[in-house]
């Protein structure tokens, strides 16, 4: 046993960096669909420009300076693009979801597209900030210090998150929307507002989430797609509109990612939609997703 | 429509559409791309003999896209130094864009074929196979500059296909044989799980056990969808091997090198690869994670020769970088589609397929002399080490392991 845990600690350790940058990606997403019912497909391409930004302002060597301004823009950037997109969704909030979800995945292929117009087809990478750009020896093998960093940073967010969501009035009013969003409505609360103020923050999360995994993922034309079918999946196995959901739901998905895929690498191409099946016949709602949504 | 009336269904329905509509995305990139073709080069000129039509396609959208622009610059580069002509001919070349893969390439150059006499180019070997049958039934030459799919040429090959650049057997090969001659001890294999990681796999297993070598293990991660490799450097670590053979290429290949070093591997187990793995602009992505790197290939700016050192200063003065084998494979087809075109004086498929076969050795060529072998080249695998030259990578040759043709 002892032998086991200390051959696969990198691999454990690595998933829950993994599933940290995953919550910080997936629970803007889980949270904008489970409350204000818009399925956002622009979501990757948002990491995407996060990403982007690093590199624009790292690609010249990494300072503490760059990487939290980098951070800093990101965040502002975010809470843009999500007011935007919250305004361009505004006309087709009486239509079907799938209208908005369509809309937002041609401002999906758009961004991704200017990007490509921009910055070329070619891979770069950035590396972490000063400090952090060693790694250490644990177990059997080593591990960059900035994953371990990132598990702090993942929780820490988690952490102010869930204060936010469930100590304060501001929170009150998100799960009052995800309960009931009419009746929310009927108390005289704007819920426009709410929901510029819901996207603006969720977009902000997905591009920091591109800031700081840039380090880890790199650079890459075609991230926008996989980061946004990672954080889907996360939100199907967690729940709508759960921030619970999304860091349990990103935590599993980190280890299936990692452990999973180094104890069975036979079933790696499969063992991560493996998962998502298991929960969707297990607990179809998904883990921590609201009874509600079925009425 | 507000949240609370949607039913369950209707919610992951959405969520169905979130995933189909990364596959659109996905398959999007190639239709969406510029398929009505550009004027490559060529026009002009006037006299003497016809014009020939050449189909150029090369990815212009998609993963592949870097890829394609070497291509492009390659055949230009060439028809500019000839004036825009092979042979007596005039060359008309017509762009188009294969996209990442069959759904996009195999259209592409169906809708082109009627158009044109010849097309190069390729990236795809799924794309290459899926168009094959087409050429022999247009009796139209189709020359490859890329796929290195093993079948295209292999033994239920048709008469009208040509291929100037590799098989995925070639590098491995080389490297597999001249890993098993130095002693390294135990190797671990690593590639994508796809048809060409898995060629080259089988390739290399092939030539190192064949030679003697031990292999310690084997990892295929899955294709497109693995951005961190961890789980799999882990087995390489845990499986005691010392050195490790991979395949890897584009973003893959940025990625796996990159964490190659992230996880304490480049100190202590040596990388060898075929060469895609350090080839062209991963290179800037790779950084100094690059270093010291040992690959297999056709091809280096790096060799010692009038042609290339020709070729290479011309692309830089063109281009402004080095060349890389995408480019230095279409400059090739371009030279031997002009030395065919003046044997044969037609522009048919089966005389210029004819003319292919009866070249001998091309020994104007930058990679070095080589010579069609079943339709594909038999042609020297360098060993090359990435180095550090005054802030600028390249692959420096280490040796010439030899000639190697069908494999």
């Amino acid at each position: 046993m002892a032998d086991w845990f200390s051959e696969n600690l990198v691999s454990i350790l690595n998933g829950f960096a993994i599933g940290s940058l995953l919550f910080i990606l997936a629970v803007g997403l889980s949270i904008v669909f489970g409350m204000m019912g818009v399925l956002n497909l622009a979501h990757g391409a948002f990491y995407l420009v996060g990403t982007y930004l690093a590199y624009s302002l790292l690609d010249d060597g990494v300072t503490w300076g760059g990487f939290l301004g980098a951070l800093a823009l990101a965040a502002v950037f975010g809470l843009v693009a999500g007011g935007a997109l919250s305004v361009m969704t505004e006309p087709l909030a009486k239509r079907p979801i799938l209208d908005q979800a369509l809309l937002t995945l041609g401002v999906s292929l758009i961004v991704a597209e200017v990007l490509s117009i921009i910055y070329g087809n070619d891979v770069y990478s950035v590396a972490p900030p000063p400090g952090l750009d060693d790694r250490v020896d644990v177990g059997d093998g080593s591990l960059p210090v900035y994953r371990l960093a990132l598990i702090g940073i993942g929780l820490v967010l988690a952490l102010i998150v869930y204060l936010v969501v469930e100590k304060t009035s501001v929170g009150a009013l998100v799960r009052a929307s995800v309960a009931d969003r009419e009746m929310v409505s009927a108390m005289g609360i704007d819920n426009r507002k709410v929901k510029v103020a819901v996207l603006g923050i969720g977009s902000a999360l997905a591009m920091v989430a591109g800031v700081l995994g840039t380090p880890v993922y790199g650079v890459d034309p075609g991230l926008d797609e996989s980061v946004l079918l990672l954080a889907l999946i996360v939100v199907v196995i967690g729940g709508l509109g759960s921030v619970k959901g999304a860091l349990i739901g990103a935590l599993v998905i980190g280890q299936v990612d990692s452990l999973g895929r180094a104890l069975l690498p036979e079933l790696a191409s499969f063992i991560l939609f493996g998962a998502l099946a298991v929960v969707l016949i297990v607990r179809p709602r998904g883990l921590f997703g609201p009874r509600k949504v079925a009425s | 429509m507000a949240l609370p009336d949607l039913s369950r269904r209707q919610l992951l329905g959405a969520v169905g559409v979130g995933v189909g509509g990364l596959a659109l995305t996905a398959c999007g990139g190639g239709s969406l791309g510029d398929d009505d073709g550009g004027d490559g080069g060529g026009g002009g000129g006037g006299g003497g003999g016809g014009t020939i039509r050449v189909g150029l396609v090369i990815p212009q959208a998609g993963v592949y896209t870097p890829l394609g622009v070497d291509m492009q610059n390659g055949w230009d580069l060439w028809l500019e130094q000839n004036d825009g002509k092979m042979g007596d001919f005039t060359v008309e070349t017509v762009t188009a864009d294969e996209g990442e893969g069959p759904d996009t390439g195999v259209p592409a150059i169906q809708q082109l074929l009627g158009d044109v006499d010849v097309v190069v180019g390729i990236v795809n070997s799924a794309t290459a196979l899926g168009v094959a049958e087409q050429f022999a039934e247009e009796e139209k030459l189709l020359l490859i500059t890329n796929a290195g799919a093993v079948a295209i040429t292999g033994a239920n090959r048709n008469d009208f296909v040509w291929r100037v650049s590799f098989t995925n057997a070639q590098n491995s090969a080389a490297m597999g044989e001249y890993l098993a001659t130095q002693d390294i001890g135990s190797v671990f294999i690593m590639a994508p799980d796809y048809a060409a990681g898995q060629e080259n796999v089988t390739a290399f297993t092939a030539a190192f056990e064949g030679a003697g070598g031990t292999v310690a293990g084997s990892a295929l991660s899955p294709f497109g969808t693995t951005q961190d490799f961890q789980p799999f450097l882990q087995r390489a670590q845990s499986s005691g091997a010392a050195a490790v053979f991979c395949f890897y290429s584009g973003g893959e290949a940025v990625a796996f090198v990159n964490q190659y070093a992230d996880f304490g591997l480049k100190d202590t187990i040596p990388l060898y690869g075929s060469g895609f793995l350090t080839e062209g602009s991963v290179l800037n992505g790779q950084g100094q994670n690059a270093v010291g790197i040992q690959t297999t290939l056709q091809y280096s700016t790096e060799i010692d020769n009038e042609a290339n050192q020709a070729f290479v200063e011309a692309y830089q003065g063109a281009y402004d970088v080095l060349p890389t084998v995408f480019a230095m494979s279409t400059f090739d087809a371009a030279n031997v589609l002009n030395k065919a075109l003046a044997e044969a004086g037609d522009t048919s498929g089966t005389a210029l397929g004819e003319a292919l076969g009866g070249l001998g050795t091309i020994d104007d060529s930058p990679r070095g002399p080589w010579e069609f072998e079943d339709q594909n080249p038999k042609q020297t695998i360098y060993l090359r080490e990435v180095v550090d030259e005054g802030g600028t990578l390249i692959n420096s040759v280490v040796e010439e392991l030899g000639e190697y043709g069908t494999v």
